[in-house]
């Protein structure tokens, strides 16, 4: 896969857990352009062995001076976003890949309603460049743990005014779901971008306000589980991959030198979805590309967030 | 044509089936497709809003039914411009959350599937069941025009009045078939023209 070299142009702590990195492009040259909602792969080298976690791009689209990630600095991390909060700074050199849209804004939409809980403000900060740009109608709900985790809040209101509207949980301000999407004109959207239960939330929500399918959009980036460790076949690399406990499929496969596909290494794209020949245990799904009837059929697994409990599982890879 | 070929953007139809966690329902229909509004009704009549919009036709008139039937919330129509104004007017007032079915003929279901765009609703969120023909709306990549109610392989243009082949691929967008001249490279011969969408 072919990766753009950058170096870190500037760090600042936002939040006690958040810090925002500007990137530049090595040879100082300008970056793709990108949509409102795209994210990028950084590579890091952590210890000798190769992290690649999935940022949304929160800056402007049509600025293609530098990319802006923000990264949260995860309790149970397996070293990524460690590595970006302690040892990352201005002046390091890391490598990016392209960036990929998985959560675009639907353009047909008369309206949209963004939903972020904590970092899922991210993907949103780019795709509100978009819609004041085309002067679309939107809200903006942000929830955050108290104030002082309310990463951008300040710059957000500049940018939304009283589109934006913010829940800080310490104050007990709680967003009503129900009460927002029960009223809302046809031809609306409804975005989220944030923890589990609130995505589950938010979609269930949706649904059971007869909302259709495709008017409901949610992203969220998994990281890969530590689990027990396993081993692996590769049948057309005829080799067999060990897979320790806090290392996923992918990257183990990757490690064996093996080049496997992959876009988005959350569970999210399908990219890297590969057969699986045989097993004799339980294949460990955690994504969420799969349908429950093919995570059912045990013939299928995204190897970049799911794991396997057996003796012997083959992938044809 | 070919067996075993088929033309992805085809419509596919279905039997109109209430969608159990809509908020309120809307349904729209044309002569023969009262009776697939009747069908709904057989199923269950749901507890929330319903609005039918139904336009009897020469062909087909189940209107004394649904009066009986549907006693709340229907109203009976003339003209489909008619249908598609009381339509408009009353979209204004719904949220997200309502339900559109429709039923008639393509021509009819097309032309209601046009104005439900105009106010953001994609086709996916539409059911649409295809009753009593299947003539179709064609059209005329040469002149832009769309001839209402064709049953033949072949049909003129009410636009430019050339003999169209009627494919069948399908434009959402523009709601109807793709009509080209058949006849361009040696103008007058037609094959047979006959009747295959009753």
């Amino acid at each position: 896969m072919s990766m753009i070299d950058i170096k870190v142009a500037a760090v600042e702590q936002v939040t006690p857990l958040v810090k925002h990195f500007t990137f530049v492009k090595q040879d100082g040259s300008p970056f793709p352009a990108f949509s409102g909602g795209s994210h990028v792969v950084v590579s890091m080298n952590v210890a000798g062995r190769v992290h690649r976690n999935p940022y949304s791009l929160m800056g402007s689209p049509v600025d293609t001076g530098s990319y802006h990630i923000s990264v949260r600095k995860q309790e149970q991390s397996r070293g990524g976003s460690v590595f970006m909060h302690e040892s990352v700074e201005v002046g390091t050199s890391l490598q990016i890949t392209y960036p990929v849209n998985l959560f675009s804004l639907a353009k047909k939409a008369h309206k949209h309603i963004l939903i972020a809980g904590g970092i899922g403000i991210t993907p949103f900060m780019s795709q509100l460049v978009d819609l004041n740009r085309l002067n679309s109608s939107f809200e903006l709900h942000y929830a955050f743990r108290s104030p002082e985790h309310g990463a951008f809040a300040t710059q957000l209101k500049t940018i939304c005014n009283d589109k934006l509207h913010c829940y800080a949980d310490s104050k007990g301000e709680r967003l009503d779901l129900t009460a927002l999407l029960s009223k809302q004109p046809l031809g609306t959207h409804v975005y989220v971008c944030g923890p589990n239960p609130m995505v589950v939330a938010v979609i269930e929500t949706a649904r059971n306000l007869g909302w259709p399918e495709n008017h409901i959009h949610s992203e969220q980036f998994l990281s890969p589980g530590i689990g027990e460790p396993f081993k692996i076949q590769l049948a057309k690399s005829n080799i067999e991959v060990h897979v320790p406990a806090e290392m996923s499929m992918l990257e183990a496969i990757e490690a064996a030198g093996v080049e496997a596909d992959y876009l988005c290494r959350g569970g999210v794209c399908g990219r890297c979805e590969v057969n699986v020949l045989e097993s004799d245990g339980a294949l460990l799904h955690h994504d969420h590309f799969l349908t429950d009837a093919e995570k059912a059929s045990g013939k299928k697994i995204m190897p970049c967030v799911s794991r396997a409990r057996c003796d012997r599982l083959v992938l044809d890879l | 044509m070919e067996r075993g070929y088929w033309i992805r953007s085809k419509p596919v139809y279905t039997s109109l089936l209430w969608h159990e966690k809509a908020t309120s329902h809307l349904v729209v229909a044309q002569s023969q497709g009262g009776m697939a509004v009747l069908k709904l009704f057989q199923l269950m009549h749901p507890k929330q809003a319903i609005t039918v919009l139904y336009m009897p036709h020469a062909e087909a008139d189940y209107s004394k039914t649904l009066i009986k039937v549907v006693p709340d919330g229907l109203q009976l129509l003339e003209t489909e411009q008619e249908v598609l104004a009381k339509l408009d007017s009353v979209l204004h007032g719904m949220c997200m959350g309502m339900r559109l079915y429709i039923a008639g003929s393509e021509d009819f279901m097309w032309s209601v599937a046009k104005v439900a765009n105009k106010f953001g609703i994609e086709d996916a969120g539409m059911m649409k069941e295809l009753t009593g023909t299947l003539a179709r709306p064609i059209y005329c990549v040469h002149c832009k025009a769309t001839t209402h109610g064709v049953t033949t392989n072949i049909g003129e243009c009410s636009g430019c009045g050339r003999m169209l082949f009627v494919r069948d691929h399908f434009s959402r967008k523009l709601g109807a078939y793709m009509g080209l001249m058949i006849d361009a490279e040696s103008p007058g011969e037609l094959p047979d023209i006959e009747e295959i969408y009753p």
